[in-house]
């Protein structure tokens, strides 16, 4: 309770502004390399950078729970399910922030298609529904994200990634309060084989300044992976590990916040396919 | 038989370690680029709107009209800073052992010609063997003479505070508070060009707000404007070029531009200043050029002649114009009249702006003599200007030595040697203006002189040097050196750059400038002192992916805006800026770049303000077909102007912007392009939507509403 205090007390003295967390980097990979995601693959990438499913082998359903701050009122869920096809990969989401008092929900629709061996570009219709308690209700919303991969190099993949980017709003909220426009762009460069770079910025216009990340991942022993990633506003430090076999994979991260303390994120993904 | 082994030896080496370099893959990219973050950083430095048109148009001209790189005119790419001084040497030293180029591929045996510079230059040069067609006859130039026709609009969408309706009472109480023209821009220009040799054209131009034909202004209006009040075209010019006749090196009549030396005596028009390519700060004086673009504050309008034979060359020119200014009546009992101001925006749109059109006429004389040899070159310089109103400013502290009175004459020798790893230049000046106040009487004489060297030790490195000291009372109105601010005076600085290539595929250039003002300046009450830092580090991971990052920190002074003391004084104001950009190709048609920027700025009273700006390009550029599209989505959060950031956009042909960002919002465009037989149409819209406001801009600009749209479409046609 005294650290919901504090952290309710903290968001009310850093920002006079309601922030919204619809967009939020999804998937223990990218949470335990500092948030860095706009420039991976795999099914994830349709919360984080639609583009990046767009090469998706197998058919995936994958889970995702983040313990934020280890209060369960500040949780994030998340599922998606992606199926490939000839013409591209189609995806369904789903992600909520917050508890039964109050919550956002993001429904999903993807789709993502590669152009030749170097681009990929994906898509996807949101519908956004924001819950507060019982006397005032709920509020929706209609926008879409979008996003590029580039594959420039054998090392180097660039990426770019915009949620909202005409600047939708809650229009039956009091003030008709805008949704955030999130920008993000940024680079995964394989130094070897089984060692992986990323780096990353991100503007969210709810929030002050910019978000610088990075992150590391290395591949120890076959299929098992350590990462490590560093962010900042806010500023956190994270670290996690992952274990891939041929049908499934599971990531874990916890992510640590000088004030704040720390967050463990989980998820899992299972796939079909050959 | 050297020149044949040498070629021969050239083609293998170019076909198998070089292969990736395919000539004719090679487009105006590299040569964008560079344009891009030159306008970038003169964006940064000029303090207004400055018009980078007529910068510019020289580009443009070129890489539509190449060079031939057998002949003198190859230095013109050195006056756009696209060669070096170094490599301009290397060239004609190649020329003198081997003969005449045959081959633009050639060019990669040439010392210090590496691989981007073959990119940038490619595109503005040629190598032309058939001499036939360069004989100036009236058949010649008929059948091998362009003619360029473009006619250009554009509009702000929205609706201005200026152009909302008013009735002629509140207008006559409040003259200035309205536009009288209408909301459009509209610009006609026609151009004949043989072999660079001859040129003619001439342009029309009517400004946004500017009467047009079709505006109408009631009759008490009219009679208040008197003989200002005028219809149709705004700006009118025109220009008739030629050169290489005999002992006639250049003449041209109507309007023109004169730049010689450094430009500390004189130098009509714009210059790069600090923002030039690379490290090196050396100018090369274009002698006289005709002006082809509408800019309207800065040039020349009269006739000049170059007569040149051997090492030596002369020039005369005259020039007489109206220009703008604000013309008072100052004493009563004679009607003598004063001017208390010049207007150098070109506008002509409000009441106000209408009185003081042409209002007084500046007349200029002058002429260059020069000497060159090899590696030397020596010239002199002298101009007289008068007036015809005598200028007096409002008195005031800071602009004390500023020009003032009737007349002025300068003069100054310039000089620059170039031989071997060694670059050295300079350029020494006077000014003497008869009217001199009694105090500006009793300082020492009107002296400004500068000097510099660039020192190249080895191919991928080089190392500029500049000392500048203006005197406080040396006055100039058609100068344009290298220096903080636009003003060559009361300044003291050195300048030290670098260049370097310390491994394949990474650059680095690095400068800093140490300034002092002598003087007060306008909202500096004391002698001031700044300094200006710059760090750019560029990488290509290959031939189509090519990023850099950098650094810019300027510190200046200025009078504190603390309310609480009793007397203003300056203090140190420093703005920071970060940027991070990348340009990338994917497949053959798409090109991408991302750009990040981060601007910081200190108030006096220890708050930060803080920019930020991202976007994303997208420029479709198939090969094979006669259309291409260029998008651009971006965003910025910088709550204040002085933490506000300047993101060049592409533009229709002949046009550029680099609008200032501020507040909150995102801004996109979209510019389309369509190749229909001789004629390329252009169109762009762009838009900027704020989210922190209702109304954007104040006065006449402002909007009412939270966004802005321009539109322009130009049509280009080519006969």
């Amino acid at each position: 309770m005294k650290k919901l205090l504090l952290i309710i007390t903290l968001i009310i003295s850093t920002s006079t502004l309601f922030a919204y967390d619809f967009i939020h980097p999804m998937g223990g990979r990218a949470a335990a390399m500092g948030g860095t995601s706009v420039a991976s693959q795999g099914l994830w990438a349709m919360q984080n950078n639609p583009a990046g499913m767009a090469n998706l082998e197998k058919i995936s359903l994958g889970l995702y729970y983040e313990n934020r701050w280890m209060l369960p009122e500040t949780a994030y869920k998340c599922g998606a399910f992606a199926l490939p096809t000839k013409f591209g990969t189609l995806g369904v989401s789903f992600n909520q922030f917050g508890s039964s008092k109050y919550n956002e929900n993001k429904f999903g629709l993807a789709y993502a298609k590669a152009f030749g061996r170097y681009l990929q570009i994906g898509l996807q219709l949101d519908y956004l529904l924001l819950k507060i308690g019982n006397e005032y209700g709920s509020f929706k919303a209609v926008t879409f994200e979008l996003g590029i991969q580039s594959q420039v190099t054998d090392k180097l993949t660039l990426g770019t990634y915009i949620f909202n980017p005409v600047n939708f709003s809650f229009e039956q909220t009091l003030n008709h309060e805008r949704i955030p426009i999130v920008f993000r762009f940024g680079l995964a460069y394989k130094f070897t084989k089984d060692f992986i770079g990323q780096a990353e910025i991100e503007k969210n216009t709810d929030r002050e300044g910019v978000s610088l990340r990075g992150g590391l991942e290395y591949e120890a022993v076959r299929n098992l992976y350590i990462r490590a990633g560093v962010q900042t506003n806010p500023g956190i430090l994270s670290f996690g590990l992952g274990y891939a076999i041929r049908f499934a994979q599971i990531n874990v991260a916890a992510q640590l916040h000088n004030e704040l303390g720390s967050s463990i994120q989980i998820g899992m993904i299972f796939s079909i396919g050959k | 038989m050297k020149r044949l082994i040498l070629i021969i030896l050239s083609l293998f080496t170019v076909s198998f370690a070089r292969a990736q370099i395919a000539v004719d893959t090679l487009s105006t990219e590299a040569l964008n680029q560079l344009l891009i973050e030159q306008v970038e950083r003169l964006a940064e430095d000029s303090d207004d709107d400055a018009d980078f048109e007529e910068l510019l148009d020289n580009y443009i001209f070129f890489s539509e009209n190449p060079v031939n790189i057998n002949s003198d005119e190859v230095m013109r790419l050195v006056e756009l800073r696209l060669l070096s001084a170094f490599q301009y040497e290397a060239l004609q030293k190649y020329r003198r052992y081997y003969g005449d180029f045959m081959f633009l591929d050639e060019l990669e045996m040439v010392e210090g010609f590496d691989e981007q510079t073959l990119a940038i230059i490619k595109p503005v040069i040629c190598i032309e063997k058939d001499k036939s067609k360069d004989k100036l006859s009236f058949k010649n130039m008929g059948r091998y003479g362009k003619h360029q026709i473009v006619g250009r609009y554009e509009q702000v969408l929205e609706k201005q505070q200026g152009y909302a309706p008013i009735d002629d009472s509140s207008l006559l109480a409040k003259p200035n508070s309205r536009y009288l023209g209408s909301p459009q821009k509209l610009q006609f220009k026609y151009t004949y060009n043989y072999r660079n040799k001859v040129r003619a054209g001439f342009v029309l131009e009517k400004d946004a707000g500017e009467m047009f034909f079709t505006d109408k202004v009631s009759d008490t209006i009219q009679r208040l404007l008197g003989k200002n009040y005028r219809k149709g075209f705004d700006f009118v010019g025109f220009h008739l070029y030629a050169k290489d006749l005999g002992i006639v090196k250049a003449a041209v009549l109507g309007d023109y531009q004169v730049a010689w030396g450094q430009g500390l005596t004189l130098w009509s028009g714009m210059s790069f200043g600090k923002a030039g390519a690379g490290s090196s700060v050396m100018k090369q004086g274009r002698g006289i050029t005709p002006k082809g673009s509408a800019s309207e504050y800065s040039f020349m309008r009269g006739a000049a002649v170059t007569l040149g034979g051997g090492p030596f060359s002369g020039t005369v020119f005259y020039s007489n114009r109206w220009i703008d200014a604000n013309v008072s009546v100052a004493d009563s009992l004679d009607e003598a009249e004063l001017v208390s101001s010049l207007q150098e925006t070109g506008y002509h749109r409000t009441i106000g702006e209408l009185q003081d059109r042409h209002a007084i006429r500046q007349q200029v004389v002058g002429g260059h003599l020069a000497f060159a040899i090899a590696h030397f070159e020596v010239g002199y310089t002298a101009h007289h200007t008068w007036l015809s109103t005598p200028l007096q400013l409002k008195p005031s502290h800071y602009n004390q030595f500023y020009f003032q009175g009737q007349k002025l004459t300068n003069q100054g020798i310039d000089f620059k040697y170039v031989k071997g790893k060694f670059a050295v230049f300079g350029e020494a000046s006077m000014s003497y203006n008869p009217d001199t106040t009694a105090l500006q009487k009793a300082l020492k004489p009107a002296f400004a002189g500068l000097a510099g060297m660039t020192f190249k030790p080895a191919g991928y490195l080089n190392f500029t040097m500049l000392y500048r000291d203006y005197g406080k009372t040396y006055q100039n109105l058609l100068g344009n050196a290298f220096g903080e601010g636009s003003r060559n005076q009361g300044q003291r600085g050195i300048y030290l750059g670098v260049e370097a290539a310390p491994a394949p595929y990474w650059n680095i250039l690095a400068y800093a400038d140490h300034f002092q003002f002598t003087w007060l300046t306008s909202q500096v009450n004391a002698p001031s002192r700044g300094h200006d830092y710059y760090l750019r580090i560029s990488h290509s991971f290959n031939r189509r992916t090519n990023a850099y990052l950098q650094f810019r920190s300027k510190t200046k002074m200025k009078n504190s805006t603390d309310a609480f003391v009793f007397s203003h004084y300056p203090i140190f104001y420093t703005k920071n800026a970060v940027r991070f950009n990348i340009n990338y190709q994917i497949g053959r048609d798409f090109h991408f770049s991302n750009k990040a920027e981060y601007a910081h700025y200190r108030n006096d009273d220890g708050t930060n303000e803080h920019g930020y700006f991202l976007c994303q390009d997208i420029a479709y550029k198939p090969e094979d077909k006669p259309f291409s599209l260029t998008f651009r989505y971006a965003i910025f959060d910088a709550k204040d102007y002085n933490a506000r950031i300047y993101a060049y956009e592409n533009d229709v042909l002949y046009s550029f912007s680099v609008p200032a960002l501020y507040g909150k919002g995102m801004r996109f465009y979209l510019l389309g392009k369509v190749k229909l037989f001789n004629a390329t149409l252009y169109a762009r819209i762009g838009r900027t939507v704020y989210s922190d406001r209702d109304e954007i801009g104040s006065g006449l600009t402002l909007i009412e509403g939270n966004h802005k749209t321009d539109l322009k479409v130009e049509a280009v046609w080519k006969l």
